[in-house]
């Protein structure tokens, strides 16, 4: 048992990614700089539009109606694309290569010649990839914060926290997604851009969830559904029934990902 | 004690088989050269050894632990050398060791020995080394805690011949301290020169399982000879053959009469050689497509 709490595996994972986290990092708090930053010079012309009924079409984002105040113009621009969709896509990319990389780049041969199993390989490679979103995260946070400050709007800090509490089981479970993925496939490139697909459909089609009642019942199966930011963000609205969600993709997720991995054959590609 | 046992052992991917009904040990303290042509199954064998193939038939047993079940505690005293080796390119030398020694979690004993037959630049990125260094890091790896048993899939591929000397000299010494080798290969030389004993592997199964020494003995001796008058005029055995003005032909028992019939002739040149592995190689594999 002591061998399999040394967390050598995540570590070398963490190792592995710091230059990534680094750089994910800075474009996140450059683009949530950039962001808000902007909003001053859009402030009127956006009230204008939303006077003028322009902001009708655009409600197939959730809360475009909010576009004109702080708190919306922030959730629709940062959040709702930046933060959900392409974040989301960039950890996605990189949890559904990590293992497939291995088998592709043969260096599972030698990885699975040492005293660890394969589940343990599946679960330190997960483990291996929290803190960088946990340092995305919080550095993104810290940068919205700074640029509020700057340019004299107001945040409730506690419901900005809640936002990026919450946002760490969201990422958890895109990763535990890419890490199942990442043991089914062999090949990194496919990997990846199934994960992409998966990503980008699940947005499509909570937006499509959004447009007309009709639709509604898309929007169960997507993970936008369980986490809305402009929600916590104005009004500390949390989904306790979607992170709930959350917790549930995580862990069948990577119950799914080590039963598959432990029982299937690793080929010479 | 045997080290390896198999009984039965079979892997099939889907309908295309890989190797079939293998039963075969491996004993402690020796080494076992697994041989075959490229495309035997050498490289299944090992695989499915290991845990990284699941059998589809058949059972295998490593230090008495199953295969399946016991794959961890298995690779605690079992090392592997990959044919088609890959490390880690964007570690150093060092990094890669010093990762894996981690997941040994033991005193790696034989790595100061290590480094000084098998040098390699520890501090350089391993996507700098060329084929013969990254070899050679994956000898180090695969010995420096000095595990019971070495598996290795063609692991001379890559070394040049004084290095494979080395090499050589260092499972000599390693079975010497009891530890036992299993080492795939398809050069006969080497094998000849290394292996206690040999199993030869054909389209997936195994056809020959024996010891060397008892393998050549058996075969005899080769007698290569010019005689001055007409070949034709000496009588051999029914498989001499006449090649260049040579008589070629095999002498299963006693040199002895051969040589006194011989002396009836002049002899202008003769050479008695050992049958070699190489020469048994081929007749094991005869008629094969």
């Amino acid at each position: 048992m002591n061998d399999v709490f040394r967390f050598k595996i995540a570590i070398q994972t963490m190792k592995n990614s710091w230059k990534i986290t680094i750089i994910v990092s800075l474009l996140f708090m450059v683009m949530a700089a950039m962001y808000a930053g902007m909003f001053p010079q859009f402030e009127e012309s956006l009230l204008e539009m939303m006077e003028s009924g322009f902001g009708d079409s655009f409600n197939y984002f959730p809360h475009a109606d909010q576009m004109a105040t702080y708190i919306g113009f922030l959730t629709i621009e940062l959040y709702a694309i930046f933060w959900l969709l392409i974040l989301a896509i960039i950890l996605g990319f990189i949890s559904a290569s990590s293992i497939t990389k291995e088998i592709e780049g043969k260096t599972i041969d030698l990885l699975m010649s040492n005293p660890v199993s394969r589940k343990q390989i599946v679960f330190e490679k997960f483990i291996g990839l929290i803190p960088m979103v946990l340092i995305v995260n919080f550095a993104t946070m810290i940068a919205v914060i700074g640029i509020t400050a700057a340019i004299n709007e107001s945040l409730n800090l506690g419901y900005l926290l809640l936002v990026h509490l919450i946002s760490i089981p969201y990422f958890l479970a895109v990763i535990s997604i890419g890490i199942l993925i990442s043991t089914f496939l062999d090949e990194k490139m496919k990997a990846s851009i199934t994960m992409i697909a998966i990503l980008v459909g699940m947005y499509i089609l909570y937006s499509m969830s959004l447009m007309s009642s009709g639709n509604e019942f898309l929007g169960y199966i997507s993970i936008n559904k369980y986490f809305d930011p402009f929600d916590v963000l104005k009004y500390g609205d949390v989904d306790i029934g979607g992170v709930f969600v959350y917790i549930i993709i995580i862990t069948v997720c990577l119950i799914l990902s080590m039963l598959y991995f432990e029982h299937r054959d690793i080929e010479v590609t | 004690m045997n080290v390896i046992e198999t009984n039965n052992l079979t892997k099939y991917y889907g309908k295309i088989k890989g190797v079939e009904n293998l039963t075969f040990s491996v004993k402690r303290g020796e080494i076992f050269g697994f041989l075959g042509p490229n495309g035997a199954g050498k490289t299944t064998t090992i695989r499915t050894l290991l845990g990284y193939l699941y059998p589809t038939r058949g059972t295998a047993t490593i230090f008495g632990k199953n295969i399946i079940e016991k794959n961890v505690e298995i690779k605690k005293e079992v090392a592997y050398i990959p044919g088609d080796l890959n490390i880690y390119g964007h570690l150093t030398g060092k990094q890669f060791l010093d990762y894996f020694a981690s997941l040994r979690n033991r005193e790696m004993v034989l790595f100061d020995e290590l480094l000084d037959i098998f040098e390699v630049p520890l501090q350089r990125k391993v996507k700098g080394y060329s084929k013969g260094m990254k070899q050679k890091l994956g000898i180090i790896q695969a010995f420096m805690d000095d595990p019971e048993m070495v598996i290795m899939d063609e692991p001379t591929s890559g070394l040049d011949p004084l290095l494979q000397q080395k090499f050589y000299d260092f499972i000599l010494k390693q079975k010497k301290r009891g530890r036992t080798m299993f080492f795939s290969s398809h050069v006969l030389a080497e094998v000849d020169k290394i292996c206690d004993r040999i199993g030869i592997i054909r389209n997936g199964e195994l056809i020959a399982l024996e010891d060397v020494d008892t393998l050549k003995h058996k075969r005899g001796k080769k007698i290569r000879v010019k005689i001055k008058e007409k070949p034709e005029l000496f009588k051999g055995p029914k498989d001499s053959k006449i090649k260049d003005g040579w008589i070629e032909f095999i002498a299963s028992d006693s040199i002895d009469s051969w040589i006194k019939k011989l002396s009836k002739f002049t002899i202008i040149d003769l050479e008695i050689n050992d049958f070699s592995l190489e020469d048994i190689f081929i007749h094991y594999y005869e008629g094969q497509t």
